[in-house]
């Protein structure tokens, strides 16, 4: 079938106005009648597994190259002790953060940039729109390094697993097809558990592990610069502005309605527990480093930590490891990609400025735009980090600044949007929400605005 | 074509691409709203010059 605006007279617009039916639509229609069919037969697994996908990948790619070897660093530089617990929280909090993201999609059916851009005008949509599309241009190049440093691991030359990556992505695009792209992302972003029998094979106490997580501690070394330093990293790599447009845009592209919420609830609630289990994994597999007192302080990426593992969890274990970093950054490159695509085609559809459509379900001719910004972004990305010479720990630190600076308005706006009775209807927040809410996102907030300081002066506090 | 349109009806009306052109109207600011956004755009003033400190200062320093 061609990729055409289709005019079959359909009548159900809630303006009672004669619709014009895109290709689009009629994509969107044939996964949502599995869905109908299946919570008709009150099939509730089957049901979960269609309305499954932007919660676990949300969460999954926020697990991304550069959020491992965070992990990974705190695993080295304090055990397994009191971050354990607190890398559950911060998945806890990120579950906060998503669950609106879906009753908006759910409520509206409009993507996050496009909300933004409605309801607060121009300068908030311009704004929020620009800072996630620059922020995620130099995330996508931390993505490549950790999929050239997977590659180098495994004696990969960096042109040949960067240009596989590309070739990776640009391949996911070509579905052209939102469900086919979910369930491929879907099956690669399960390689991120990889790092569970990595952590294995590093053979943990699970006295100690049990220990930790009922009790918060030990904390080697007690409570110091480098230690916020690295529990704000890891609310940075938790909670980021990439997630919140990105799970709103995949709910309204997967079609997603009031009567889904639930299923997309614990949709989320299953991202949020795998990518807490990978976290974990991570860390309990880099603690040996910390046990042999390895210093990691120079290391560059995660096929660093890696090399330095085979000696204490073997190669097998460290083989793993690389894997997991690789997959990391390949999953992360495709949904951060996307997610700039989505940002920047509901703005410019918002705005008026032409017909920029906004859907994986989109052919090419029609979704020129919205392909094109994944595509250049990526091309882009890869690009920069091939260049001999390419500042790429700069960019590097700007993006954990960025993120992490600008991550209090972008969740300011979000908390406002679930409070807008108007489009929210009966699925704005309730005084428990908006409780859960208004306490994770003062407290990411006030975090982000304090790594962000800290990133940019870091002379400013005593070491 | 190969469908049929009735297929279309497993869309809520409001799901439609055409549906979801319609804007939604700019939202009237309380004046609490307004102090708060009045706030962000401060934030915003302050926090790029230091986006674009870290950028530099991270160039210049020796990696």
């Amino acid at each position: 079938m061609s990729e055409t605006t289709l005019n079959f007279g359909y009548s159900g617009s809630s303006a009672g106005a004669e619709e014009l039916i895109t290709y689009e639509d009629v994509l969107r229609a044939r996964d949502r009648l599995k869905v109908l069919k299946s919570r008709a037969a009150k099939s509730s697994l089957r049901l979960l597994w269609l309305l499954a996908g932007p919660g676990v990948l949300v969460m999954l790619g926020e697990n991304d190259g550069p959020s491992m070897v965070s992990y990974a660093t705190t695993g080295a530089t304090y055990g397994i002790g009191f971050f354990a617990p607190f890398i559950l929280l911060t998945f806890l909090m990120a579950y906060v953060v998503q669950e609106m993201t879906v009753r908006l999609g759910a409520a509206t059916h409009r993507g996050h940039a496009e909300l933004i851009f409605q309801r607060f005008g121009p300068f908030w949509g311009y704004f929020a729109m620009g800072d996630l599309v620059f922020g995620n241009l130099l995330t996508l190049v931390t993505e490549f390094i950790a999929i050239q440093a997977g590659g180098l691991y495994f004696g990969v030359p960096a042109w040949a697993s960067v240009t596989i990556g590309v070739t990776l992505v640009f391949g996911s695009l070509a579905f052209r097809r939102y469900a086919t792209w979910e369930r491929v992302l879907m099956g690669l972003a399960v390689f991120n558990l990889l790092f569970i029998p990595a952590a294995l094979l590093a053979h943990p106490d699970g006295a100690a592990l049990t220990h930790a997580l009922a009790t918060w501690g030990p904390l080697p070394g007690g409570f110091t610069t480098a230690f916020l330093t690295l529990v704000l990293a890891n609310v940075g790599a938790t909670v980021t502005p990439w997630m919140i447009f990105f799970q709103q845009s995949a709910v309204v592209d997967k079609g997603i309605t009031r009567a889904d919420v639930p299923q997309s609830r614990t949709d989320t609630a299953i991202g949020a527990i795998l990518a807490a289990i990978a976290a974990i994994a991570t860390l309990v597999a880099a603690a040996p480093l910390f046990a042999a007192k390895v210093d990691v302080t120079q290391f560059a990426n995660g096929a660093d930590f890696a090399t330095a593992l085979v000696p204490l969890i073997g190669s097998t274990g460290a083989t793993l490891f690389a894997l997991g970093i690789l997959e990391a950054g390949l999953v992360a490159a495709m949904t951060i990609s996307t997610s700039s695509s989505y940002a920047l085609s509901e703005t410019m559809s918002a705005a008026e400025k032409g017909p920029a459509r906004h859907s994986l379900n989109l052919g090419f001719a029609h979704g020129r735009l919205f392909y094109g910004v994944a595509m250049g972004s990526t091309i882009l990305a890869a690009s920069v980090v091939l260049i001999p010479g390419a500042p790429l720990l700069a960019m590097t630190l700007t993006v954990n600044v960025i993120a992490t600076l600008l991550m209090a308005p972008a969740l300011l706006l979000l908390l406002l949007l679930a409070n807008d009775t108007e489009i929210m209807g009966d699925l704005a927040n309730g005084r428990w929400a908006n409780l859960a809410g208004g306490t994770t996102v003062v407290a990411i907030a006030v975090v982000g605005a304090l790594y962000g300081v800290i990133t940019a002066f870091p002379n400013l506090l005593p070491k | 074509m190969a469908y049929d349109p009735a297929l279309v009806s497993a869309l809520e009306p409001d799901q439609l691409v055409a549906a979801t052109k319609r804007p939604y109207s700019r939202r009237e600011l309380t004046p609490g709203v307004l102090a708060l956004m009045v706030v962000l755009r401060v934030f915003i003033l302050i926090a790029i010059p230091i986006v674009i400190y870290a950028f530099v200062h991270a160039l210049l320093t020796p990696q």
